[in-house]
């Protein structure tokens, strides 16, 4: 079992390279569809995750690149691919990694027909977006740009560790609409972010009242990274002692943050029905722990300005150098600040409209896997829409999807996705029961399994629950 | 019917998910990987004035004038291993009438000598300056030397001097790194 574990931890991790989940959103048969639409339909009575294996979630993308692109087996040159790359990607082409675990997961649905669950997870999201121009001046270096302005403002990242306690609450309050909320409380482990930078950099020749042949000038730079549960692990000795001190913050024992996720569920009629929802609208508020870093200044570096000193004997010499330094630091200070900040939670939305036919009814006269007294159809076919707000603006994605239940223990979902990443990104999810226990997985990039390497983005969400569909 | 499809679904899932592999790549690639930017950066610059050659107060010419700087970024491991070359150029512009001869010394901390460089500088007129360039290029063996470089002592020596001399002699420079990580 453990070897098995470790197995399937390292092909995931393997895979590990965002957050859109959009085969599990709407598919009404696992219960962690709940967590993407808080106002989805619930055919069950109750479900109770696996501890620790509920879902495992990890997805991984760059917008911009794959491992094949620079890794390809071919006679042209590696450093030749990177520089051609290099010049292809965008200051706005992003490397993305999210990862979620859910500790526990359990749902019933009480006397009042509202469907309660809650749960903890917890959930590691990185972003960091391709700093363009630094690239270049690190690979090239700055001889081929002179009078060329870096942009120092293109360095965009954030990193985010925390665990998060939830609970909602779901209810059909008509025929036709069913609405549902969830209340989060995010405890931050670990947070860094360095966003909304400015300033350039530039190395221009210098004219005939030039002290020197350049002037190479930092303008108008503020760069500031603001850190959260960083400052105390510093002096902490080995990894150990690291690792225990961040999951010592899991229980509130670090940052505090509040957010909602809010959905609904409309049948439009018979056949067409509307979902939507927001998840994770809220924010983390830093004040523990808060330590952050901030350049700024504007400062023209002309070389080192000898005057010959007249010196007697034993007299030391200028220190040209240190003062250098000296001044550099004071036009460019970096500040540390123990500043409190607000950090808002990537919202994401998700909204789907799906097309419905085939009555679905597995046992005959009890419908079994319908107690909520709507019609399940046997296949759905529509339209997915989500959309995730980054630090440079939303990262969307459009899906079509079918959906299909094959058996009362078995339904999938197929999808095709068009997003940052791609436009062949081909998904699929199984939902099984056997017995009371539901397995799941999903999957998206399917086409690239029979080669990863191609793949800018994988996507992948499996779990155990136990379900129970009776009173 | 239902058995075989659900059966099928899931060993092409599970087939898909197994034989997941990553081909057509070769990662021993990564040790060719060679970051070869090539780095322009202002060194030293001076204006002598002509005066600073003659000691009015005991009437006596000063025929070498010198000073020192510490350069401690040569002197840095990172860049130890990957300088590959190093073309340091001289721009003096002269408008003293008298040849010079510049040299540089580069020492280590200890200061003893790791290299040295020189050029002679063409004499000048007050109304003419002269520009004289002076291009020294440092490669194999000699960067280890120069990278040993913690500071650099300049020379500038006069043939012959005068209470009337006027002038200036001024210096711009400039290193190009050419690296490789």
């Amino acid at each position: 079992m453990r070897n098995l574990f470790t197995y399937i931890l390292s092909l995931v991790g393997f895979l590990a390279i965002s957050q859109n989940k959009q085969i599990l959103y709407g598919f009404d048969d696992i219960p962690q569809s709940l967590m993407l639409n808080p106002g989805s339909k619930v055919t069950q009575q109750k479900h109770y995750g696996i501890p620790l294996l509920s879902q495992i979630h990890f997805n991984g993308g760059s917008s911009g690149v794959s491992v094949y692109d620079i890794f390809k087996d071919g006679n042209d040159n590696i450093n030749g691919r990177i520089t051609q790359k290099l010049f292809e990607m965008k200051h706005t082409d992003f490397f993305t990694a999210t990862q979620q675990l859910e500790l526990l997961n359990f749902g019933w649905r009480a006397k009042n027909d509202i469907y309660f669950s809650g749960g903890i997870y917890q959930e590691f999201d990185f972003i960091v977006y391709f700093p363009k121009d630094l690239a270049i001046l690190a690979w090239e270096g700055n001889r081929d740009y002179l009078d060329y302005p870096f942009n120092l403002g293109e360095i965009s990242t954030t990193g985010d560790f925390m665990t998060v306690y939830h609970f909602g609450l779901n209810k059909q309050i008509s025929d036709k609409l069913t609405v549902g909320a969830r209340l989060k409380l995010y405890s931050s482990m670990f947070s860094y972010r360095s966003v909304n930078n400015t300033g350039t950099f530039i190395t221009r020749l210098g004219d005939n009242d030039s002290e020197n042949i350049y002037e190479h000038i930092v303008q108008n730079a503020d760069v500031s990274v603001q850190t959260s549960g960083y400052a105390s692990l510093r002096d902490l000795d080995g990894a150990s002692q690291v690792t225990n001190e961040i999951l010592g913050r899991a229980f509130f024992g670090g940052n505090i943050g509040v957010g909602l996720d809010l959905g609904f569920t409309y049948d439009i009629n018979e056949a067409w029905t509307l979902t939507a929802s927001a998840l994770d609208v809220g924010a983390i508020f830093h004040s523990k722990d808060v330590e952050s870093y901030r350049a700024h200044g504007t400062y023209t570096l002309d070389g080192i300005n000898l005057i010959f000193p007249a010196l007697n004997e034993g007299d030391s010499t200028l220190p040209y150098y240190d003062n250098l330094e000296d001044e550099i630091e004071r036009e460019i200070p970096i500040d540390t600040l123990h500043n409190s900040y607000t950090q808002f939670r990537p919202t994401k939305l998700n909204a789907g409209l799906s097309f419905g036919f085939g009555r679905f009814n597995s046992a005959g006269d009890c419908d079994c896997l319908n107690m909520g007294g709507g019609k399940l159809h046997k296949q759905n076919v529509g339209l997915q829409f989500y959309a995730m707000f980054r630090p440079k603006g939303a990262q969307m994605a459009g899906t079509l999807f079918y959906h299909r239940r094959i058996t009362d223990y078995l339904s999938a979902k197929a999808t095709y996705t068009v997003d940052p990443y791609s436009f062949s990104n081909v998904g699929l999810g199984v939902s099984t029961d056997i017995g009371k226990l539901n397995f799941y997985l999903a999957a998206d990039n399917l086409i690239r399994y029979g080669n990863l390497a191609k793949a800018k983005s994988v996507s992948l969400q499996l779990g155990f629950n136990i379900i129970i569909d009776e009173e | 019917m239902n058995k075989t499809i659900s059966r099928s679904i899931i060993m092409v899932c599970a087939c898909l998910f197994f034989s997941a592999c990553i081909k057509d790549t070769d990662f021993d690639q990564a040790e060719d990987i060679a970051l070869t930017p090539v780095v322009e950066l202002d060194l030293i610059y001076f204006n002598l004035n002509a005066n600073q050659f003659y000691d009015s107060i005991n009437s006596n010419p000063i025929l070498t004038v010198t000073d020192t700087t510490e350069i401690k970024f040569l002197d840095d491991s990172t860049l130890q291993e990957s300088l590959k070359r190093a073309e340091f150029y001289f721009k003096f512009t002269n408008s003293i009438p008298r040849s010079f001869q510049v040299d540089f010394q580069f020492l280590s901390e200890a200061n003893d000598t790791t290299y040295v460089a020189g050029t002679s500088v063409s004499e000048g007129m007050p109304t003419a300056p002269v520009i004289t360039e002076y291009i020294e290029n440092v490669e194999g063996d000699d960067i280890l030397s120069l990278t040993q470089a913690h500071k650099v002592v300049v020379t500038v020596t006069i043939p012959s001097s005068n209470e009337n001399l006027e002038g200036t002699l001024n210096l711009k420079s400039k290193t190009t790194y050419f690296l490789e990580y």
